[in-house]
C-alpha cells in the first residue's frame, strides 16, 4: 500500500542549486522582518519575482526553446525549498511557476506556450488559478461560469471567488462550463486563458483576518474571449483540473507553511541558558516529523519526475503537511505561555500571531482536509 | 525497498508464523521448531560480514526482514539476534546458538549505538504491523455491513482509515530513515527521528483499528490484537516517543543551525540507500 513512497535521493547536479540560491536569498532577505517573511509563499513582490526569473529561477523546469531551465523536478524541489526555507515572497510568480506553466506545456498549442511562457520565466506574465466558485467550493465540478461560443470566439458570464492574487496577476486560467448545466457535473467543463486586462472583469480583493488581502471575486460579465483561449481540449476540463492538482498538492509549500515561526522559536530557545524539557522534546518532535515528511514529500516529487500523477500519494502527504503546519503554531503558542510573565521578542510575537490566525487556511487550500480524506479512502477502496 | 530477501522471508513467516504459531508460542508452548525454521532461513547471519561466513547484507538492505516480522507478529528476538551477531561480528567475537536479546551485545557497541540499533528494530517492526493492522482495518470495513451497507462507505470510518493510511506512511518512511545505512549500525540521529515519528504514529494506527472493527477486535479470539498489543508495547520499547524527542533536541542544540531545516536537511544528508 502506497509502496511506491520510497527514500527518494535528489541527484548531486540538483543539490548544487541550493548554495546559490541560498547565497542570493540571505542577501535579497536582509532585515526583512519575520512577519513578514513569515507570508512566505503568500507574500508578494513582483520586483522580487522578476530578479528571480533574470537568474532563471522562474519555470526552471521548462524547456529551454521557451524560456525555462530545462532542469528536473528535483531542482525545482530544491529551489522551492530554499525560497520556502527563508520565507521569500513568491507569491506573484507562484502559480504560474507551479502549475499554470507546466499546465500550458502539457495541455497548450505550441503557440500559447510560445506566447506564454517565456513571459513567465521572466516574472513578467502572472497567473492566477479561477476555480472555486461563490456555490463551488469543495465541490469543483458543479460550476456555472460559462463560455459560450460565438463568431469572436468565446462569450464568457460568471463569478469565480476565492481566487489568490487576481487583483495582481495578468492572466487567469479559468475551469468554465462549455457545454450543459451545472447538473452535469464532471462532462462539459473546459479550461480557458483570460487575460485579466479585458473590458467586462471586475475584481474586487477580500481582506482576510489577518488584514491581508490575496483572494479576490472575480466578475465576468460578456466578456469576449478570442478563439485561442481555450487551453487543452473542449470537454476535457475535467481531467485537465485533476492532472493540474496534482502539482498544487505536491510540493514542499505543504509541509513548510510555518518554517519561518520554527526558525523564531529556535533561535528564541537558544537565547536561554537552558529552555524547559517541555520546550525541548516539542523541538525534537518538530524536528523528527520534519524529516520525515521531507522525505515523503522528495518521494512525491520523484513520483512526478518519473512521469507518474501521484495524485493519492500527493493527498496523503499534503493532508499530514498542513497537520504539522498547523500543530507548529498551536503547539509553540503553548510552550511560550508556559511562562506568562516572560516578554517574547516582538518579531517572533508577531510572527506567533500571524501564523496562528491564518493556519486554519492551511487545510483548506489546494483542496480540503476532508476531501483529501475522501480521496485518499477510495484510493484505499472503499467507496 | 523491497527485495528478493524481504519476499523470500515474508513467504517463510507467511507459512510458518501463523496467527496460531503466535498464539502458541505466547500461551508458552516450545518455540523451538520456529525458531529452527528461520535460522535454517540463512537469514539470521544477513549481516553478519561475508569474512564471518554471513551475507555480508546492509541494515539498508535487511530493513524487509525486519519489518515482515512486525507484519507476521514473530513472537521470537530474530531481528535483535541478527543485529547483534553482526555487532558481535565486527568487534571480533562469537556467539552462542539460540535467540538473543540485545543485552547480548554487552560492550561490543557503545551505548549510544545500542540504543538507536534498538530503536532502530523496533521503528521497522511498528511499519510492518502498521502495515498488517491498516489491511485488516480497510478488508473488515469493506466486509462489514451496517444500516444496510458497508461500513467503509460512511465518512467517518473512511477517513478514520485514511488517517491510518497516512500515519502508516509516516511510519514506514521513519523505518526506511533509521534503515538507511550501509553499514550494520544506523545513524543515530535518523533512528532517533524514525522512533519518534513511529512511536507516535503506532498509537494512532492502533486506536484507530480499533475503531473500525468495534467488540469484535477487543476479543483474544479475533487476530487484531496480535498486532495492536505490539504496536503499544514497542510504541514504548526502545525509548517513549518523548525519550527520542529529547535525544532529537539535544543533538539540535548542540549544533550551531540557523534555520530548522538546516538541522534536518543536514541529517537527511547522512542517509544511505
Amino acid at each position: 500500500m502506497f509502496d511506491s513512497l520510497s527514500l527518494t535521493r535528489i541527484p548531486a547536479e540538483d543539490e548544487a542549486l541550493r548554495a546559490p540560491v541560498r547565497a542570493f536569498l540571505d542577501d535579497a532577505l536582509k532585515g526583512v522582518p519575520p512577519e513578514v517573511r513569515a507570508r512566505s509563499w503568500s507574500g508578494f513582490d513582483a520586483d522580487f519575482s522578476r530578479a528571480l526569473g533574470q537568474r532563471g529561477w522562474i519555470g526552471l523546469t521548462l524547456p529551454k526553446e521557451f524560456g525555462g531551465g530545462g532542469r528536473s523536478l528535483y531542482a525545482r524541489f530544491v529551489l522551492v525549498e530554499e525560497l520556502l526555507r527563508a520565507g521569500a515572497p513568491v507569491a506573484a510568480h507562484w502559480f504560474a511557476d507551479r502549475q499554470s506553466a507546466p499546465h500550458i506545456l502539457k495541455f497548450g498549442t505550441p503557440q500559447q506556450a510560445q506566447f506564454y511562457l517565456p513571459r513567465i520565466c521572466r516574472g513578467e506574465a502572472f497567473f492566477c488559478i479561477g476555480m472555486s466558485e461563490p456555490g463551488s467550493g469543495s465541490d469543483l465540478a458543479s460550476v456555472r461560469t460559462r463560455a459560450a461560443r460565438n463568431d469572436q470566439g468565446w462569450r464568457l458570464d460568471g463569478q469565480k471567488i476565492w481566487t489568490t492574487n487576481a487583483h495582481r496577476s495578468h492572466y487567469m486560467i479559468a475551469l468554465v462550463r462549455t457545454s450543459g448545466a451545472a447538473g452535469s457535473r464532471q462532462k462539459g467543463l473546459s479550461q480557458v486563458i483570460v487575460d485579466l486586462s479585458l473590458p467586462g472583469i471586475t475584481i474586487r480583493p477580500i481582506t482576510d483576518l489577518t488584514g491581508d488581502a490575496h483572494f479576490c471575486e472575480v466578475f465576468f460579465d460578456g466578456v469576449q474571449l478570442s478563439e485561442d483561449a481555450l487551453i487543452g481540449a473542449e470537454g476535457d476540463g475535467w481531467n485537465q483540473v485533476t492532472s493540474e492538482l496534482a502539482y498544487e498538492r505536491s510540493g514542499p509549500e505543504r509541509i513548510y507553511s510555518s518554517v519561518v515561526l520554527l526558525d523564531e522559536w529556535l533561535a528564541h530557545l537558544r537565547t536561554q541558558r537552558e529552555p524547559s524539557e517541555r520546550s525541548l522534546a516539542l523541538a525534537g518532535r518538530v524536528l523528527s516529523s520534519l524529516a520525515v515528511l521531507r522525505s515523503l514529500s522528495v518521494s512525491v516529487n520523484g513520483r512526478l519526475a518519473e512521469g507518474h500523477s501521484p495524485v493519492i500519494e500527493a493527498a496523503l502527504v499534503k493532508d499530514l503537511g498542513t497537520t504539522l503546519e498547523q500543530f507548529i503554531p498551536e503547539a509553540i503558542a503553548d510552550a511560550l505561555g508556559d511562562d506568562p510573565d516572560a516578554t517574547l521578542p516582538e518579531g517572533l510575537s508577531r510572527t506567533l500571531q500571524y501564523v496562528s490566525q491564518i493556519a486554519p487556511a492551511f487545510s483548506l487550500r489546494g483542496g480540503t482536509r476532508e476531501v483529501l480524506r475522501g480521496m485518499i479512502a477510495r484510493g484505499l477502496g472503499l467507496r | 525497498m523491497d527485495n528478493e530477501f524481504g519476499a523470500a522471508f515474508g513467504h517463510l513467516l507467511a507459512d510458518r508464523c501463523t496467527p496460531d504459531v503466535v498464539r502458541q508460542v505466547e500461551r508458552g508452548d516450545s518455540a523451538q521448531a520456529l525458531w529452527r525454521d528461520l535460522v535454517e532461513s540463512g537469514f539470521v547471519d544477513a549481516l553478519v560480514p561475508e569474512a564471518r561466513d554471513g551475507a555480508g547484507l546492509s541494515l539498508h538492505q535487511v530493513l524487509p526482514l525486519v519489518q515482515a516480522c512486525g507484519y507476521h507478529a514473530l513472537p521470537l528476538p530474530f531481528a535483535e539476534t541478527m543485529a547483534v551477531r553482526a555487532a558481535l561480528a565486527h568487534a571480533g567475537r562469537g556467539w552462542p546458538d539460540g535467540p538473543l536479546s540485545l543485552d547480548a551485545i554487552g560492550d561490543a557497541l557503545q551505548a549510544e549505538d545500542r540504543s538507536a540499533l534498538h530503536a532502530a528494530l523496533t521503528t521497522a517492526q511498528i511499519a510492518g504491523a502498521a502495515e498488517r493492522v491498516l489491511e485488516m482495518s480497510i478488508a473488515h470495513a469493506q466486509q462489514r455491513t451496517q444500516f444496510g451497507k458497508a461500513i467503509g462507505s460512511f465518512q467517518a470510518v473512511q477517513h478514520q482509515l485514511s488517517v491510518m493510511a497516512e500515519q502508516a506512511c509516516a511510519a514506514r518512511m521513519a523505518a526506511q530513515l533509521s534503515f538507511a545505512s550501509a553499514t550494520h549500525l544506523p545513524d543515530r540521529t535518523l533512528a532517533a527521528m524514525g522512533k519518534n515519528v513511529a512511536g507516535e504514529a503506532a498509537a494512532v494506527i492502533a486506536a484507530g483499528s480499533h475503531a473500525v472493527h468495534g467488540a469484535i477486535g477487543i476479543t483474544a479470539e479475533f487476530d487484531l490484537q496480535l498486532y495492536t498489543r505490539r504496536l503499544l508495547a514497542w510504541r514504548v520499547q526502545a525509548g517513549s516517543p518523548s525519550h527520542w524527542a529529547m535525544q532529537v533536541a539535544r543533538q539540535w542544540w548542540r549544533g550551531t543551525h540557523r534555520r530548522a531545516i538546516d538541522f534536518t536537511l543536514e541529517r537527511l544528508g547522512a542517509a544511505q540507500f
